[in-house]
C-alpha cells in the first residue's frame, strides 16, 4: 500500500512545477533595470591632482606593474593601464596622501587596446575610452 | 588476431576542453563500442605558472595573486596563504579578525556546493536545476560585494587580518539570506535529490572502497562518502573552529550518489555554522599593520585548510627576504582528476563518463595551477 | 606517539637519521637519501597512510635539491615530515610508487618542473607544458622575466606592446 501511494505521488509530481508559471522572475532586464551600484565597489580609477606628490609609491606596489609615470604640466603623474590593472585596491590603500581613488564606475569597453590607458587632464584621469 | 588488426579495433575520441559537460579539462578516451578502455588526462590547458610568479612579488603583493588559484571557490586559498605566511612569521591577528575570515570562508562553501549543483543538474540533462541554482548563488555573490568590493575575487585576507570592517548592514542581510537559503533547501530535496533521474544515474556508478581512496590520494566529501572520518576542521582545528558546533557527514556506500548527498549535508551545516558565529561576534580591531616591506625569518611552514572540494595546503619556505623562496601549492584536484578519475572511468560505458567526472567536483584551475 | 616512532626507528637507521624533532602534531625528520624508502616503507607500516604531497626545492647556493614529503596519519592524527637531500648534478632518487599509488603524480609533476629523475615511476612524459626546449622552468636560474621580455614583448621598456 505504501508502494503504491508513494509511486502514485511520483507520478504526479512533475505537475507541481505549474506554480511557477505564475511566479516573477529572477532575472533582470539588463541594461533597462541593473542592480544599485555600492559605493565602495571596485571600478575605475580617480586621480586629484593637488594632492599627489608625485612620490610614485602607487607605481612600485602595483603587482602587474600597470601605473607608469608621465609628464603633464612640469610634473610627473602616474598613468594607469586597465588592460592590465587586476583591481585589487592596493594603489589606494598605500598612497600617503589619498590622491589616487577606486570609484564605482565600472561600465568600461573598448575596441582597441590603446584607449585602454587612462590619459591626464585638468581634473584628473581623463578616459579615452566610451 | 594480428597486432594491427588489434589496435583498429579501439576509436580515439576527445573528452575535450571545448565541451559543455568537461569544464576546462582534456582526456583522451579509447573506446570500444560502447566500453571505455582507457582514459588518458592531459593537463595543461589552465596552467599559469603561480609558485613561480610569487617569488618576485612581497606578500601583500601576493594576495590578489593568490585568489585566482581556485576561482569557484576563492576564500580557502586566501585563508591558507595568509595562515602559513602568519605562522612563519609570529603575526598576532585580532579575534574579530579571525570571526569574519570563518564567516566568509563558510559562505565560500556555500556557493561552491550550490555551483556544484546547478553543473550536475547540467550534465545530467536536468537544465532547469541549473537555472534555479544560479539565481541562488547571486544572494551569495551580493553579500561578497557589499563587504569587499569584488564579486567572485575578493582580496580580502591580508597578513595581519582582514582589510575591511563588516558593517552591521551586511549582519541584517546575512541573515536574511541564511532564512532565504534554508527555505531554499527544503525545495530543492524533491526536485534535485530524491528525483528519479539523479537516483537512477548516480547510483552505483563510480563506486571506491576506503582502502583504494586513501592509497590514492583521496581527501574532502568523496572520502567521507566512502566511510572514513577525515575533516580538518576536526582533527587539526585552525582559527576558530574549537569554539563551534557541528557534525561530520559521512555515507557508506561510496559511488556517486553519496557523494552528492554529503555536499547537501554540508551546506546545512555551514548555515548552522555561520549562525552561531554571526550570535556572538566580538568587538575590536579588524588588523594589524605590518607593511608592505616586511620580511618573515628564515624558516618553513605547511598549513592546511578544508576547502570544499578537499584539502588544499600551502608549503612556504623564506630565506629573510621580503620575498617567499619558495610557495608550493597543493590543490584538492590534483590527485582527483588525474588519479582517480582514469581509475573509475575504466570499464563502464561513455554515458557514465561525464557523470564520474562532474561527481568527483575536479576544479581544473587548481589542478593546473 | 613521537616517543615510540623514535624508538622504531633509532635502532635500524641510526647513522641515516640525522635530526627527529617533534612538536605537539607535528615530527620533522631528516633522513640521509640512501635509506630513505626504507625509512619511508618503515613509515606507512607504523601508521602512516596517507601521502599529503612530494615537493622540491632548489637550493643553489649549496648546490643541493630538497624533497620534503608530507605525511598523515588517519588514526591517530599526527602529522610527519620527512626531508631527502640530493645532489644538483644528476638529481635521482628511488621512487615511492610502490608504497603509495597516489605518488605517481607528484613525482611527474617535479620531474618536468625541476628534472628530478625518480626511478621506477611508469609513466614520467611531460605533463602542462609542451615543446619545451629551455632548461626545467622552475629552478633557480631560469629567469622568467628575461624570457618573457625576449619572446612575446618589443624592446620598449614604458609602454610594452605585445607582438606576434
Amino acid at each position: 500500500m505504501a508502494y503504491l501511494s508513494e509511486k502514485f505521488s511520483r507520478t504526479f509530481r512533475p505537475l507541481g512545477i505549474v506554480k511557477n508559471l505564475f511566479k516573477k522572475p529572477m532575472t533582470l532586464k539588463f541594461p533597462y533595470e541593473t542592480l544599485p551600484p555600492l559605493p565602495d565597489y571596485r571600478g575605475r580609477h580617480a586621480l586629484d591632482l593637488e594632492k599627489c606628490a608625485g612620490c610614485f609609491i602607487c607605481s612600485m606596489i602595483c603587482p602587474n606593474k600597470a601605473i607608469w609615470p608621465v609628464e603633464f604640466e612640469g610634473r610627473k603623474y602616474p598613468q594607469v593601464n586597465l588592460g592590465k590593472c587586476c583591481w585589487c585596491q592596493l594603489c589606494e590603500e598605500y598612497c600617503p596622501n589619498k590622491a589616487i581613488k577606486l570609484t564605482p564606475h565600472s561600465m568600461i569597453v573598448t575596441m582597441n587596446k590603446e584607449s585602454a590607458i587612462l590619459g591626464i587632464g585638468k581634473e584628473g584621469f581623463i578616459p579615452k575610452h566610451g | 588476431m594480428d597486432i594491427e588488426e588489434k589496435e583498429l579495433a579501439f576509436l580515439t575520441m576527445p573528452f575535450g576542453p571545448q565541451h559543455p559537460a568537461s569544464g576546462h579539462f582534456h582526456a583522451l578516451m579509447k573506446v570500444e563500442g560502447e566500453r571505455v578502455h582507457e582514459l588518458e588526462p592531459h593537463p595543461g590547458y589552465l596552467h599559469r605558472g603561480f609558485e613561480k610568479l610569487m617569488e618576485y612579488r612581497v606578500h601583500v603583493q601576493n594576495c590578489p595573486l593568490v585568489d585566482r588559484i581556485c576561482i569557484l571557490d576563492p576564500f580557502p586559498n586566501e585563508l591558507g596563504y595568509v595562515n602559513a605566511v602568519e605562522k612563519l612569521g609570529g603575526v598576532e591577528v585580532p579575534e574579530r579578525a579571525r570571526y569574519i575570515r570563518i564567516i566568509m570562508t563558510e559562505f565560500g562553501r556555500i556557493l561552491s556546493h550550490i555551483t556544484w549543483m546547478g553543473v550536475m543538474g547540467m550534465v545530467l540533462g536536468f537544465d532547469s536545476a541549473c537555472r534555479i541554482a544560479w539565481g541562488d548563488r547571486e544572494r551569495v555573490i551580493r553579500l561578497n560585494e557589499i563587504i569587499s568590493g569584488g564579486r567572485l575575487y575578493p582580496c580580502y585576507f591580508c597578513p595581519g587580518g582582514v582589510r575591511r570592517d563588516m558593517s552591521q548592514e551586511f549582519i541584517k542581510m546575512a541573515f536574511e539570506n541564511l532564512d532565504y537559503l534554508e527555505k531554499q533547501l527544503d525545495f530543492y530535496d524533491p526536485f534535485f535529490f530524491d528525483n528519479e533521474t539523479f537516483i537512477m544515474r548516480t547510483k552505483g556508478v563510480g563506486k571506491l572502497s576506503a582502502e583504494e581512496a586513501i592509497d590514492l590520494g583521496t581527501t574532502g566529501p568523496n572520502l567521507r562518502a566512502c566511510g572514513v572520518d577525515y575533516d580538518i576542521r576536526k582533527d587539526e582545528p585552525y582559527e576558530v573552529y574549537p569554539k563551534v558546533d557541528f557534525n561530520v557527514i559521512t555515507r557508506e556506500e561510496g559511488d556517486a550518489y553519496a557523494r552528492g548527498m554529503c555536499r547537501r549535508g554540508e551546506i546545512a551545516e555551514s548555515i548552522s555554522i555561520i549562525r552561531q558565529l554571526l550570535n556572538k561576534l566580538p568587538d575590536g580591531p579588524f588588523r594589524t599593520e605590518i607593511g608592505p616591506a616586511w620580511a618573515a625569518p628564515e624558516g618553513e611552514s605547511y598549513f592546511c585548510v578544508e576547502a570544499a572540494r578537499g584539502e588544499l595546503c600551502f608549503h612556504m619556505v623564506s630565506d629573510g627576504s621580503p620575498v617567499p623562496y619558495r610557495a608550493k601549492v597543493r590543490g584538492p584536484s590534483f590527485s582527483h582528476s588525474l588519479v582517480v578519475f582514469p581509475y573509475l572511468a575504466k570499464g563502464g560505458t561513455i554515458a557514465d563518463v561525464p557523470i564520474i567526472y562532474w561527481s568527483l567536483d575536479g576544479c581544473p584551475a587548481d589542478m593546473d595551477r | 606517539m613521537i616517543d615510540k616512532i623514535t624508538s622504531l626507528l633509532k635502532p635500524k637507521f641510526a647513522d641515516s637519521l640525522l635530526k627527529i624533532v617533534g612538536e605537539g602534531k607535528e615530527i620533522t625528520l631528516l633522513v640521509k637519501k640512501e635509506k630513505a624508502h626504507q625509512i619511508l616503507s618503515e613509515l606507512k607500516d607504523a601508521g602512516f597512510n596517507h601521502l599529503s604531497d612530494v615537493s622540491a626545492v632548489d637550493y643553489i647556493d649549496e648546490q643541493e635539491f630538497e624533497l620534503v614529503y608530507h605525511l598523515w596519519a588517519h588514526r591517530e592524527k599526527i602529522r610527519a615530515i620527512v626531508k631527502v637531500r640530493i645532489p644538483r648534478e644528476a638529481p635521482k632518487l628511488k621512487s615511492v610508487v610502490d608504497l603509495w599509488t597516489g605518488a605517481q603524480i607528484h613525482e611527474r609533476e617535479d620531474h618536468e618542473l625541476f628534472g628530478i629523475n625518480f626511478e621506477g615511476n611508469p609513466n614520467l612524459s611531460p605533463l602542462f607544458l609542451e615543446d619545451w626546449e629551455e632548461i626545467p622552468p622552475f629552478r633557480k636560474d631560469f629567469d622568467t622575466r628575461k624570457y618573457v621580455k625576449e619572446k612575446y614583448y618589443s624592446e620598449e621598456e614604458e609602454y610594452p606592446v605585445a607582438k606576434g
